[in-house]
């Protein structure tokens, strides 16, 4: 029998790789991984056998993922760059996930046209579309495309006992495991389990005739009779899935993951978070939710039998912490390690054979014809259209997730940022991207310079990162109180990571990295945002790393590409035969099991239905129920909620429309008043939670208690608003606020202030800087420090002055010691001092020692977010003197000090106060250091305050301060042996410029306060300026 | 037995081979015939030695930067060996010893700087220093020859300096490879120009600032365009020059803190930073009938005197009217020393208290010379309150008022 091509596989294999050749341009390289891949292909390209990689997270080994997929970019990335590599990558995962689902069909139905069906359906699957286009997995892809093709040669070894098979079916294992470690591990469970059971269930048909005979002990005793294969096959295939990426189990078992699990939406509750549920549920099962009972009656026939206990359990584990069976099942360390979505994804695929059936079936088979006659053709058109329409839908649904709800920023051109690092030697330290999302990736495949971060969550090593469930740092602020927790610590104490440039693409960052010390640099073209930090040594040039053994590197980069070489060789023949039929083939042995098709089950048909039926309404009550919550104006709930919510995503016309349209208020005036308001709660703040109390409510009127929790880089603010409501034919509005109308006497103002420029470098040149273009540092005197202890919890305080003639940059940094000089802790000042001194200004400081937050797992991460939190480091000595290393440099940047204390009133421990702003520019973040003293004033504490609104030139702004309330001050002591300027002793510095210092000059101008532990306090005021002009 | 032979043999073979090497030493005659042993770096050294056996034995030399072999060449019974151009080009001691185990012949040579400079390394620090004859800076020179030697010892280097008027030129001499001075600062501030020179070579020009030293006390007054409390015009402190004890005005961008404190005895803070040694700052009127006490501080370093200031109250009385069920307050019209409505901006303050017990509070600013409240119906029920309003530094109390 000669055989035809079959046109559904080549129509399928024309449609993907035209429908997802064309598209991936513009979706894969908004993938969460596609650019992580890329990076990894980029070590590959420049160091192949060399498996440690500098640039992440202080380095860390490739060896943590399988290599065959990014090697593979690598050699085409020698032809025509690593993106060429990626996307023909991407081209050739394509063509063998829809072959290696045709293949599987094949296996399973036994037929070419259900085949190819199925294969057509494949191209245009959701699971594929999302795995693709939205998560950007190749590796996972290649895996089981490779494996679906594995499976008919395992069957036919099993089968039939030739050699040939089983080293086929060995290669292609070699290469799924070479690209992706899960998928053949539980590939084996789910696929091949299964599979030999089917082969088994066929032997015994062979044996006894028909299906029905067989019996247990019949399957039992072809099993014993294939015993010899199957274990066969087993254990070449255990020693492959070792063998073929031993570094990598090495490198595991050496390098345990041993870090809090990082969240992921495959975990939740899908009925909770129903976004989750939506990415990891419904968009992978797609119309195959219709099919669900098709598709189970189907796999639990007889020979499917094993198939059906798979599919069963893929589906359960797919559901993730929906219900409590898959933590149940995989334990808890598994589950916290897996993402589940690859359950459902292998869920759906293993269902694509019987899709096609079922399409199969439906378009030419008994299906039709019993829909016909039962319902008539009308019906069976309508159905199919419905169907095709739903299939459709789901397809470009998922297609355009990425533009409805981007995962990542937008595309952010690299090359300014490339070539800042470039320049002057800017790589000769460690940088930090924020805001970039996996576009950071792409950023270090392109440079040279190392970052602190990294976007392999697996691979990292800094106890500060793997003890938090961040992935990044990059997006820390999507973490909560972790992710600003663990970002904060690297900001403060920058040099331990040779940490010098930050690029910030959000502004949301800008007074985190402000009032930790940071300045601005530059804006570069690209709109990126550089910040840098001075005093920070540059990352020496002979860096730690684990090495490993030669054999382990050669190995790692020579197997991975081999299996690919002995799988091509050893099937080349198959695809031969198989594309250009060269030969008439003898039919495979799985062709003996055809399927009938000849009588649709009527009760699954009616079952279907009913399924339907309640999907159906299932998906119109949800829809209601998200009516009902959207609905801005139908309840004063959603009206507030709606306010808060427009507010918080700036969409100010929005919020305007919910604004009572009888107030009067033009849209005009609105917004001018809305975009007057600056200040960390209306520039740098998220809402985080909202809860409505209502003090008053009738049919027309509301009143309403709004107590709002709002993150911001700084802290944690709780503000209450008090709204009232008013309802208009049938809809509920807000009452407009009422605003400042504190005027300014004058028009135009003018202020006169010295600014600096440093220019570095004299001359344009790469050399080395001159030694006269070296400015000298500062002279800096700490007037006062002391070790002090406060409620468990250690701190050098005291005053540090600039007594140069040119504005300094400080940084101080403290170390605790015991009596036996052993180093205990070693911090630098946070927010509690001012980072810029004018000449001969003096800054309260305190410097916290923090430990490293939550380091240890039985400490219960807080469920609330609060940046301001810090953990104290636990001593387990007595720290009794410390060391203090002042640094000064000289800085022209952010000098800004036109605020005044303008009215203060100390009442009930609470000081009320006003902020005027005499300069001209508009100030954002304000901040008050407030240092506490004794009778005697002898400095105690230093407290901080931000105020939450920025203050207007020329306007006043109100603030309110809690004086702290209980708990006293204990000084450790208060010996300033240990003090250094610059490395110079503070005592020699302080002689020879200032020798006749006026000791606690100002000691007559505190501020006296009644409180049982404190007498006088200090008011230092500090600003932050979001937009210099 | 045995052993004893082999032993006798052993001895008797060593005897005999040393026997040799001293027949050998005594014919080797080795003679250096160069009889200079100072050099001019860069100039080619040979070493000649007379030989009189067609021996070529190799040359060690070492000097502080290495050592290396050298071999020789042999003409007419005259071993010539030429000391590599790295061993010529450095100045210092080379010492030398021929590699021959028979004989022993060693020496050394030096070789001395040029007598020219091509280059001036000069290093001075630190750039700036501070005014007032203690602070100084150091000009470090090395002069050094085309071939990056420190020229010879006690050369004359002339350390050139100009500030303001005075240009002087010093002579020191080099002394371990470097010659060096301490520059001091004079009790004014300014910039020093320094250059350096040594046989006719000129080093370029580098910068020493000096700098004012601490400022000293001074004035401070204040400049104000009225005396009225009216809580919207600006008062400037304004300082004298500040400057230190030698009478130097200090730098720009001295910070000057200005503490005030009010009939309350609380402390208001303002600051400045100076610009030709005089610091301004600003802060707004009081809103109501105020005495300042005004000082201003570098801290630990200088101080003011004080000065006194007396704002004058503005508004001396104001109207509230009550209206619509004495729910709608109106205060004002609030007029000020000219009997013009208040600048927007002025803060009202409005108490509700129920029972002795403050139920709410709101803060409104005035607005045309007006403030207007509205007590909604589902906040206060019908009833009666105690309100207290205070503006401009004044209060009125309605102890019972009733809304209905």
């Amino acid at each position: 029998m000669k055989e035809t091509s079959n046109k559904y596989l080549i129509s399928a294999l024309l449609l993907g790789l035209v429908f997802h050749g064309a598209s991936m341009f513009f979706t894969l390289e908004t993938t969460y991984d596609a650019l992580i891949h890329l990076f990894f292909a980029d070590h590959y390209a420049n160091s192949w056998f060399e498996p440690w990689n500098y640039k992440w997270y202080t380095g860390f080994t490739v060896m943590s993922y399988p290599p065959l997929v990014h090697q593979s970019i690598a050699l085409l990335s020698l032809v025509g760059g690593l993106k060429f590599g990626m996307f023909t990558v991407a081209l050739i995962g394509i063509v063998l996930f829809i072959t290696g689902v045709y293949r599987f069909s094949l296996l399973i139905t036994s037929n070419r046209t259900v085949a190819g069906y199925a294969s057509v359906l494949a191209v245009f699957s959701s699971s594929f579309v999302e795995t693709l286009h939205v998560f950007g997995q190749l590796p996972s892809i290649i895996g089981i495309s490779v494996l679906m093709h594995a499976l008919p040669e395992i069957y036919l070894w099993l089968k039939t006992g030739k050699y040939w098979y089983l080293a086929t079916s060995l290669s292609l294992i070699a290469v799924t495991v070479t690209s992706h470690h899960v998928t053949p591990i539980f590939g084996m469970v789910f696929f091949i389990f299964p599979l030999i059971g089917m082969v088994i269930m066929d032997a015994s048909k062979d044996k006894v005739g028909r299906m029905k005979a067989v019996t247990f002990k019949v399957f039992l005793a072809t099993f014993l009779t294939l015993f010899k294969r199957i274990i066969g096959f087993g254990i070449l295939s255990l020693l492959i899935i070792v063998g073929c990426i031993l570094p990598y189990w090495i490198n595991s078992k050496n390098n345990p993951i041993t870090q809090v699990p990082i969240p992921h939406g495959s975990r939740d509750s899908f009925l909770e978070v129903t976004s989750s549920g939506l990415v990891f549920f419904l968009i992978p099962w797609g119309i195959l939710l219709i099919l669900l009972p098709y598709v189970f009656y189907r796999y639990y026939t007889k020979r499917y039998l094993f198939f059906g206990l798979s599919i069963t359990i893929l589906f359960v584990l797919g559901t993730g912490g929906t219900t409590p069976i898959p933590r149940l099942l995989l334990g808890e360390t598994a589950f916290n390690i897996l993402t589940l979505d690859r359950f459902s994804l292998w869920a759906s695929i293993m269902a694509l054979p019987l899709l096609g059936e079922f399409a199969y079936r439906f378009v030419q088979g008994d299906l039709k014809t019993h829909i016909q006659s039962k319902f008539g053709a009308v019906y069976h058109r309508i159905v199919g259209g419905v169907l095709a329409g739903l299939f459709v839908f789901m397809t470009v649904f998922t297609m355009s997730l990425g533009y409805f709800r981007p995962s990542q920023p937008q595309k952010i051109k690299m090359l300014p940022i490339v070539n800042f690092l470039n320049q002057d030697d800017h790589d000769k330290w460690r940088f930090l991207t924020l805001g970039f999302g996996d576009q950071m990736a792409w950023l270090s495949a392109q440079t040279n310079a190392m970052s602190v971060d990294g976007n392999y969550h697996s691979a990292r090593r800094l106890p500060e990162l793997t003890t938090r469930p961040i992935e990044r740092l990059e997006n820390s602020k999507f973490k909560g109180v972790a992710g600003i927790g663990s970002l904060q610590q690297f900001l403060t104490t920058p040099e331990k990571y040779n940490l010098k440039y930050i690029f910030s693409n959000d502004k949301f960052y800008d007074p985190i990295l402000y009032f930790c010390g940071w300045q601005r640099l530059r804006q570069l073209e690209n709109g990126i945002m550089v910040w840098e930090r001075l005093n920070i040594p540059p990352v020496s040039s002979i860096l730690p790393k684990e090495d490993v053994a030669k054999w382990l590197k050669i190995l790692w980069g020579v197997i991975p590409i081999l299996t690919v070489i002995i799988a091509f060789v050893l099937n080349i023949q198959m695809l031969w035969v198989n594309a250009l039929k060269t030969k008439a083939k003898k039919c495979p042995a799985f062709f003996k099991y055809k399927n009938d098709y000849t009588h649709f089950s009527s009760s699954i048909l009616k079952t279907t239905h009913v399924w339907s039926l309640i999907l159906a309404s299932i998906v119109i009550y949800g829809i209601y129920q998200f009516y009902l919550k959207t609905d801005t104006q139908r309840s004063p709930e959603n009206a507030i909620i709606a306010y808060y919510d427009a507010l918080d995503f700036k969409s100010f016309e929005k919020a305007y429309h919910l604004i009572n349209p009888k107030s009067n208020l033009p849209i005009a005036q609105y917004m001018l008043e809305i975009s007057v308001t600056d200040g960390l709660l209306s520039s740098y703040a998220k809402l985080d939670a909202i809860e409505t109390v209502f003090t008053s409510k009738n049919d027309s009127i509301a009143r309403a208690k709004v107590i709002t929790n709002w993150i911001t880089p700084l802290e944690k603010i709780n503000k209450v608003d008090y709204k009232s409501l008013i309802k208009h034919n049938n809809k509920w509005y807000l009452q407009p606020d009422t605003i400042d109308t504190d005027l300014p006497p004058d028009q135009l103002y003018s202020n006169s202030t010295t600014t600096y420029f440093n220019q570095g470098r004299k001359r344009v040149t790469t050399e080395q800087t001159h030694h006269e273009d070296v400015l000298k540092q500062p002279a800096l005197e700490i007037l006062s420090s002391k070790l002090v202890k406060y409620n468990n919890h250690y701190a050098i305080i005291g005053e540090v002055q600039n007594i140069d003639n040119v504005p300094a940059d400080i940084v101080l940094k403290g170390t605790l010691y015991n009596d036996n000089n052993k180093v205990l802790a070693s911090y630098n000042a946070k927010y509690h001092v001012k980072h810029k001194l004018m000449p001969k200004e003096v800054s309260s400081f305190k410097i916290n020692f923090e430990g490293i937050a939550w380091s240890k797992t039985e400490d219960a991460i807080p469920d609330t977010f609060n940046p301001d939190e810090f953990t104290p480091v636990e001593f387990e000595e007595q720290p009794t003197r410390f060391n203090l290393q002042v640094a000064g440099n000289v800085s022209g940047s952010d000098l800004y000090k036109n605020m005044v204390l303008n009215a203060i009133e100390i009442n009930d421990g609470q000081i009320i106060g006003s902020l005027f702003n005499s300069g001209v520019e508009e100030i954002t973040v304000p901040q008050l250091l407030v240092t506490y003293y004794n009778e005697h004033k002898t400095m105690l504490w230093v407290d901080h305050l931000f105020v939450k609104k920025g203050v207007r030139q020329q306007r006043k702004q109100d603030f309110e301060y809690s004086i702290i309330k209980n708990g006293s001050v204990k000084i450790i002591t208060d010996d300033m042996t240990n003090v250094f300027v610059n490395g110079l002793p503070n005592d020699a510095i302080s002689n020879k410029i200032v020798p006749n210092r006026i000791d606690n000059h100002t000691a007559t101008e505190l501020q006296k306060i009644n409180h049982p532990d404190y007498n006088y306090i200090k008011i230092e005021l500090n600003t932050y300026i979001g937009n210099p002009n | 037995m045995q052993y004893k032979l082999t032993y006798i043999f052993l001895l008797g073979l060593i005897l005999l081979s040393s026997y040799t090497v001293a027949q050998n030493n005594e014919n080797t005659d080795l003679k250096l015939f160069t009889s200079t042993t100072n050099f001019e770096a860069g100039k080619m050294v040979v070493l000649k030695f007379s030989t009189s056996q067609a021996i070529k034995p190799l040359l060690y030399c070492a000097n502080s930067y290495g050592s290396t072999i050298v071999s020789p060449s042999l003409k007419n019974n005259i071993l010539q060996y030429v000391i590599p151009k790295n061993m010529t080009q450095k100045i210092g001691v080379v010492n030398w010893e021929i590699i021959e185990d028979t004989i022993s012949v060693t020496g050394k040579f030096n070789i001395n700087p040029k007598a020219e400079v091509a280059v001036m390394e000069t290093y001075i620090g630190p750039p700036s220093i501070e005014a007032g004859g203690t602070d100084y800076t150091m000009l470090v020179v090395i002069p050094t020859d085309a071939l990056d030697n420190p020229i010879a010892e006690n050369t004359i280097v002339n350390a050139k300096h100009q500030f303001l008027a005075s240009e002087k030129t010093e002579a020191i001499s080099t002394k371990n490879l470097i010659a060096y001075k301490n520059v001091y600062s004079q009790k004014t501030s300014g910039r020093i120009l320094m250059a350096s020179e040594c046989l006719n070579t000129n080093s370029k020009e580098f910068t020493v600032h000096v700098t004012p030293a601490v400022p000293t006390d001074f004035t401070i007054t204040a400049r104000q365009s009225h005396q009225y409390a009216d809580g919207n015009q600006v008062t400037t402190f304004i300082t004298s020059v500040l400057k230190d004890k030698h009478n130097n005005v200090v730098s720009d961008g001295t910070f000057v803190t200005f503490f005030i404190t009010n009939t309350n005895g609380d402390i208001l803070k303002t600051s400045g930073t100076t610009i030709n040694g005089v610091a301004t700052s600003k802060m707004i009127h009081p809103d109501h009938e105020e005495q300042w006490h005004i000082k201003a501080y570098v801290t630990g370093m200088a101080e003011s005197n004080t000065i006194i200031l007396n704002y004058k109250q503005v508004i001396l009385d104001f109207d509230v009217v009550f209206s619509k069920n004495n729910r709608d307050i109106t205060i004002g019209h609030l007029q000020s020393f000219l009997n013009q409505t208040i600048p927007d901006g002025l803060q009202v303050k409005l108490s509700i208290y129920k029972n002795n017990k403050r139920i709410e509070s709101y803060t409104k600013t005035s607005r045309e010379g007006f403030v207007h409240f509205n007590l909604k119906h589902h906040v206060f029920k019908n009833a009666t309150y105690k309100i207290i309003i205070k503006t401009a530094g004044l209060e009125k109390i309605y102890k019972s008022k009733t809304l209905w």
